[in-house]
């Protein structure tokens, strides 16, 4: 049994790849394949390339109907089938507003006023028209910005995943920026790839060590890009129906079978925090669950119990 | 079978003869600018259907480019295995899909096809496509051997009114065409020497679960099919300095080594090549699969100025004694290291109106690939034009590949005669 290793930066973090299998040369081969297909989906997709195919989209779909790519068209179906089932929670359309508080190119300040309010009417799926007959997308008003920050690396990682399947690779792990994580199969002499949930704040402690095998976990937490201001913190994952961070919970995170629903469904739980338990009764069996509130309760649904009362170090474990 | 374009006919034959005339003369062909301002387009002008042949990484890169360009219809696709045939289905429901290519040739809704096969299989599918009387556009190198590469120029000078446009894609880049004529134009003083890279970290190698199609697929490491680094990546470059220069190599030297993917293929994964040109120039070459670092550029050095170009970038660095051109003081400049790079932005001041950073990411900017197939697409509409990359081009760029690539198989000095670069 060979084990390969591959890295690649993209989508501003770093993805990683281990695969397992007989012959190290086809384990490359198809790695570095499906890092190419993760490459390419940030061209097309990147709200922050003026060139990528989402960019366009963006600067013209106010004025008319814009006819777009079918895998783009098909995420956007796919975002606002996510959109209408977590009630709001998740929203690509919550560009302006991530734009108001800074987050989109800083590390976050409080917004102006105005700004804010002007931010918040562009929000919602209620202002993109998707006409899947001719395969467009209109915008109903100016200012209204699609982006996929929060399922794109989720879309990538599901198509990574297909090109491995494709190429015959039966056992692999494939991680973006240590937040969305997809396991093929099993490592050797296992029956799963086990990831450990680094709790949230400081430390090595972890919450949860999830035993993965065909799935996805996905893992939300606004502590990444924060900032302070009159005694508050506020944190990068806003509430879209608030207009605000969010600050419901300090740590979501889902098992799924496809990355894109992790991706949404984990960021759509960080954003209702206590009243999380509408959205996992709604994907009972289709989702295993985890959030932890600020005030340290756990809500879990189907996610195993702690392993140990010792540290597990908050890295991809084998 | 009646051509499906019969407009201009006359005038694209023409010029298809007269270009091949002057390249069998050995005269420096310089391809005409189509017009820089196109008319109209026409009320009633169709859509191009094209067919693509080939949907691995590089053609499923051209039908992403083809969405780009709303004038193009990605018509159909054809590739012998299902596996592609079905990601074709999920990316473009509306593409027909074809195991066989020759059933789209039959097709007369098809007005041309792009050729993005192995290369070693270029030929069949070249000179099929033109005796069924479609505009063929066929990647870069024209073939693996040089008989492939002239059988194909031949049936191309042959197929009258019929547009052949070789995939050299830098010969249709704005940025390129500029820095052409920017350097033709003297402004680096005396040519001296010309050097450029390419250099990846990654295998070369596909996989697929399948062993027979998986050898087939790894086509580019057998020596026996493949061009190499140089036939299939170096072409690009190597054929842009000939361009820049405005010669042909005469001779080609080369090295090759397997550096880092011991993996059983038989073509180095590291390779350096020096081109020699008639007047003492010479082009100084490497890529290699076994280091990423500082990935790929191309520096033209001269007497007054060096050019760099990468990224579809480009850059002056002047020397202290070189005249100073009027509009350098307005130019925007970059700092390498200890070096001031002037930037080059073709159509920089309509940009820099526009109030645009010519350095910055252009919201416009597309790819060298797209302005080829636009070229492609636009010779069909508005043309005849001479393509810019035609198949005499395309010819000689092979040519000078293939013989690098020799000498790099060989370890040693080979020469290329003007008989090697003439048709026939």
């Amino acid at each position: 049994m060979e084990r390969i290793c591959l890295a690649r930066r993209a989508m501003a973090c770093r993805f990683e790849l281990v695969l397992e299998g007989d012959d190290p040369a086809r384990l490359r081969a198809a790695g570095e394949e499906a890092l190419r297909e993760i490459e390419r989906i940030e061209d097309r997709l990147s709200f922050y390339r003026p060139a990528s195919e989402l960019s366009r989209l963006n600067a013209r779909a106010a004025d008319g109907p814009v006819r777009v790519s079918a895998p783009l068209f098909g995420l956007l179906r796919t975002a606002r089938r996510l959109h209408d089932e977590t009630g709001g929670a998740f929203d690509p359309t919550v560009g302006p507003l991530m734009r108001a508080w800074g987050f989109t190119r800083g590390t976050g300040r409080l917004p102006d006023p105005a700004a804010l309010a002007a931010a918040r009417r562009c929000t919602g799926m209620a202002h993109v028209a998707l006409d899947a007959d001719a395969r467009t997308v209109r915008f109903a008003r100016p200012g209204v910005q699609l982006d996929f920050g929060g399922i794109g690396k989720g879309f990538a990682v599901d198509e990574a995943v297909a090109v491995l399947r494709e190429s015959g690779v039966r056992n692999a792990l494939l991680h973006g920026g240590t937040s969305t994580v997809a396991a093929l199969g099993a490592p050797a002499e296992a029956d799963a790839w086990a990831v450990a949930v680094a709790a949230p704040g400081e430390g090595e402690a972890s919450l949860a060590v999830v035993r993965l095998r065909d799935a996805v976990l996905s893992v939300s937490a606004p502590h990444g890009k924060a900032f302070e201001a009159e005694g508050r913190v506020y944190g990068h994952v806003l509430d879209p129906r608030r207009g605000a961070p969010a600050e419901g919970a300090a740590l979501a995170a889902t098992v799924t079978e496809t990355a894109t629903e992790g991706d949404a469904l984990s960021t759509a739980l960080l954003v209702l925090g206590p009243d999380a338990r509408s959205l996992t009764a709604r994907y009972r069996g289709r989702m295993q669950a985890l959030v932890a509130l600020h005030d340290g309760t756990v809500l879990a649904e189907g996610f195993p119990p702690r392993l140990g009362p010792t540290a597990v170090p908050a890295r991809l474990t084998a | 079978m009646k051509r499906p374009d019969d407009h201009g006919l006359s005038r694209r034959s023409f010029l298809k003869k007269s270009s091949l005339v002057l390249g069998l003369a050995g005269a420096v062909e310089i391809p005409a600018e189509a017009p820089a301002v196109r008319p109209a387009r026409p009320a009633d002008a169709k859509p191009m259907n094209l067919a693509l042949l080939g949907f691995g990484p590089w053609g499923r890169e051209i039908a992403s480019t083809l969405e780009r360009l709303p004038e193009v219809h990605l018509a159909a696709v054809s590739d012998p295995y299902d596996v592609m045939l079905r990601r074709v289905g999920r990316s473009y429901p509306e593409a027909r899909t074809e195991t066989d290519y020759r059933v789209l040739l039959d097709d007369p809704a098809i007005d041309g096809v792009i050729i993005a096969t192995p290369t070693h299989t270029h030929r069949q599918l070249a000179v099929d496509a033109l005796q069924a009387g479609k505009h063929v556009y066929c990647e870069a190198p024209l073939a693996h051997t040089i008989d492939d590469a002239r059988a194909i120029a031949r049936a191309a000078a042959a197929a009258e009114g019929q547009i052949f446009q070789s995939g050299l894609q830098y010969r249709s880049d704005p940025q390129y065409r500029s820095v052409f004529g920017f350097i033709r134009s003297g402004a680096v003083g005396r040519a001296t020497m010309v050097r450029g890279q390419w250099h990846a970290k990654e295998s070369w190698r596909r996989a697929s679960p399948n062993r027979e199609r998986e050898r087939e697929q790894n086509w580019r490491l057998d020596a026996d099919l493949s061009p190499g680094l140089l036939g299939e990546i170096g072409i690009h470059q190597l054929d842009v300095a000939a361009w820049f220069l405005g010669a042909r190599p005469v001779s080609a030297t080369g090295f090759g080594q397997i550096m880092l993917w011991d993996d059983g293929r038989t073509v180095p994964d590291t390779v350096q090549a020096v081109l020699a040109f008639p007047d003492g120039t010479r082009h100084v070459y490497d890529a290699t699969l076994a280091s990423s670092f500082d990935g790929r550029y191309e520096l033209f050095f001269g007497s007054d100025s060096t050019i760099m170009l990468r990224d579809s970038k480009g850059w002056m660095f002047k020397e202290v004694d070189a005249p100073v051109l009027g509009w350098e003081v307005y130019a925007r400049k970059d700092t390498f290291y200890k070096e001031k790079g002037i930037a080059l932005v073709a159509n920089a001041t309509k940009l820099e109106a526009l109030g645009q950073d010519p350095a910055a990411d252009d919201p416009n900017a597309q790819t060298p690939l797209w302005h080829a197939l636009k070229a492609f697409h636009d010779n069909f509409t508005y043309g005849p034009f001479p393509p810019a990359a035609g198949p005499q081009e395309g010819f000689e760029a092979t040519v000078v590949a293939l013989k690098a690539n020799e000498a790099v198989l060989a370890g040693g000095g080979i020469t290329i005669s003007e008989a090697d670069l003439a048709v026939g």
